[in-house]
């Protein structure tokens, strides 16, 4: 049937048809026969009012373009016509419906003010696309044929070049007070998040066993090959320690004459490490001789070796590169005791 | 989905909420009152609040990349968390911040739904550009003049009828613009340079343009006339109802 595109229509007819429902049960009368006389209930006539509003509403959304054209009047003879048929209204049903009409006739009022106010200005869209391609740089052909292009019309002539946007952009930017982007200067990374991991991760699950299996192998070699090399340093500062020792075994070797490496610091703090070794695990003694001096000296083959555990004490050796020089030069090195591992083989 | 999250404290639902939108995990913020943001002061140190004003304007400047609005449930879920009672002293800081350092102004264009926009305030330097200009430009150049001159408000008809005489057919896709329609409907509107209202009591349903928000503090209507007439070889003061609207609107970009 009619179908008003405000939804606002509907409700408002159902609540008509309920309010009528109550106005019959108020009245006590809607059906009796003394009323169907009276104007302000006859059903026969408010269905004819009813009728022609809503035709002239349809007739107003139909014509909707005949009614804006600003050389005709026929917006406010729609509006005198609903002015007569509300003379004959009495109830709220057909009220509602004519303030439905007003709804659409005052949108078709403001529509046709505003275009009103738009042909005042004299603004023409054809003119300005006109002047904008001219400015974006078209070409215009020469035709062969002109009279299929005249009959195309003037608009359909010519080709914009691929930089026509960016010319025009490039222009009309200084109207706009834009905010310039940030951009990293290098790029950045994406930045939205990056797709579900979970895949990623079931897919390399398998490699991993198989390379922590590898890895203890691998660690094991290197582990004993740090090992070896420390041992190995060990041995030889045992060695050149007994050395010195069956040369002189009666004079106390000192302790900082023996580790200090007057042309490396970091020499010397290797020998005071390894020699840590050598006095852990009971190859050589500290002692102190009568100048309170530590002095160091290998543990004879009778002797026990760090068994007596209680007897053993403990001390942390430290030495700066300051105190290094100062060692040097109070005692007086010239000449490390403990050959360099490279010069060895030489 | 809204309607679910805005059942939660119901204290808090009081003046100032926010309209909460898709992603609202935590309580909906409320604009803290001065005396508890002074409260809130005491227990932050002045590092602590720049080193937040500074986040937010970071957050800043890259959402601008996108141009859309900021929110400031966003701003305050993602970036001020824990601060938030502090919220104001935060945003006048970083406010400060962009217009000191860089030369921007931090608007809020939507005093209900709290959004946020960044415009420079530094007047365009006339010459060559060092930047290049995204063509997109243009074609709201375009759109915009025609509202403008046509009194602010336009049916959509007509801009499809503009473009179409550009060669920009919304129809089809298009080589430098590609979909135009969703260009100029969806991303223009979302970044607010346009308003497309829907035309009541219409059918099929019909749309017509405004200016955005955005278009109204970023464009300058005075430099959009001088250029219209220097495309029309006329003097813009012969337009002399937009003439009269472009020297009156003129808000000088001021701190």
């Amino acid at each position: 049937m009619e179908r008003d595109s405000s939804g606002g229509g509907d409700s408002s007819r159902k609540e008509q048809r309920e309010g009528q429902q109550c106005n019959g049960n108020s009245d006590g009368s809607a059906f009796a026969p003394s009323d169907l006389q009276s104007n302000d209930d006859d059903p026969g006539l408010r269905r004819k009012i009813r009728s022609k509003y809503r035709d002239l509403i349809n007739s107003m959304q139909q014509n909707r373009e005949d009614l804006l054209n600003p050389s005709n009047n026929r917006l406010t003879e729609v509006l005198e016509e609903a002015n007569n048929l509300f003379k004959d209204v009495r109830q709220t049903r057909e009220a509602a419906l004519d303030a439905q009409l007003l709804v659409v006739a005052s949108d078709l009022g403001k529509e046709k003010a505003s275009q009103m106010l738009a042909d005042g200005t004299a603004f023409d869209t054809a003119m300005f696309t006109e002047r904008l391609l001219s400015f974006m740089g078209i070409n215009r052909l020469e035709d062969d044929d002109d009279d299929d292009d005249e009959q195309k019309g003037g608009a359909n002539k010519g080709y914009l070049p691929a930089d026509a946007w960016h010319r025009l952009a490039s222009r009309a930017e200084c109207c706009f007070r834009t905010a310039p982007s940030f951009h990293f200067m290098r790029g950045s990374f994406h930045a939205e998040p990056p797709p579900p991991k979970q895949k990623v991760v079931r897919q390399s699950r398998a490699p991993t066993k198989e390379t922590t299996r590898a890895m203890p192998t691998q660690m094991k070699k290197m582990v004993e090959s740090h090992q070896e090399a420390t041992e190995k340093e060990v041995e030889r500062i045992l060695g050149c320690l007994r050395g010195y020792h069956q040369q002189d075994p009666l004079t106390p070797i000192s302790y900082y004459e023996f580790v200090i490496d007057p042309t490396s610091f970091s020499r010397t703090v290797e020998n005071i490490f390894h020699t840590s070794f050598l006095i852990r695990d009971g190859w050589a003694k500290m002692f102190l001789d009568d100048d309170k001096l530590p002095c160091i000296a290998p543990v004879e083959d009778d002797e026990d070796k760090g068994q007596g555990s209680s007897s053993c004490k403990q001390c942390i050796v430290s030495i700066s590169p300051k105190m290094w020089k100062d060692l040097i030069d109070a005692l007086d090195i010239k000449n490390p005791l403990i050959r360099a591992p490279d010069t060895q083989t030489e | 989905m809204t309607q679910r999250k805005r059942a939660t404290p119901s204290s808090q639902r009081q003046h100032g909420v926010s309209a909460l939108q898709e992603d609202e995990d935590d309580i909906p913020f409320t604009q803290p009152s001065t005396s508890q943001v002074q409260k809130a002061l005491e227990n932050v140190t002045p590092a602590q609040l720049d080193h937040k004003a500074s986040e937010v304007v970071q957050y800043f400047l890259v959402k601008q990349q996108k141009k859309i609005p900021v929110r400031r449930a966003d701003l305050v879920k993602h970036v001020v968390k824990e601060y938030r009672n502090i919220f104001p002293e935060i945003m006048k800081s970083a406010s400060k911040t962009l217009d000191q350092v860089f030369g921007l102004k931090l608007v809020e264009i939507d005093n209900k739904n709290h959004l946020y926009i960044l415009i420079s305030k530094l007047e365009n330097v006339d010459g060559p550009h060092t930047s290049v200009s995204s063509p997109k430009v243009g074609l709201l150049f375009v759109i915009l003049s025609v509202i403008f001159m046509k009194g602010g408000v336009v049916r959509e008809n007509v801009i499809w009828n503009t473009l179409k005489k550009l060669r920009v057919d919304p129809g089809e896709k298009h080589a430098e613009f590609g979909d135009v329609k969703r260009l100029v409907t969806d991303e223009f509107v979302r970044q607010r340079y346009l308003e497309c209202v829907r035309i009541p009591h219409t059918e099929p349903v019909e749309h017509e343009f405004h200016w955005g928000q955005r278009a109204e503090l970023e464009v300058s209507k005075v430099k959009l006339l001088e250029f219209l007439g220097q495309l029309h070889d006329q003097d813009p003061q012969l337009w002399s109802q937009q003439f009269k609207e472009a020297h009156s609107s003129v808000n000088p970009p001021s701190s």
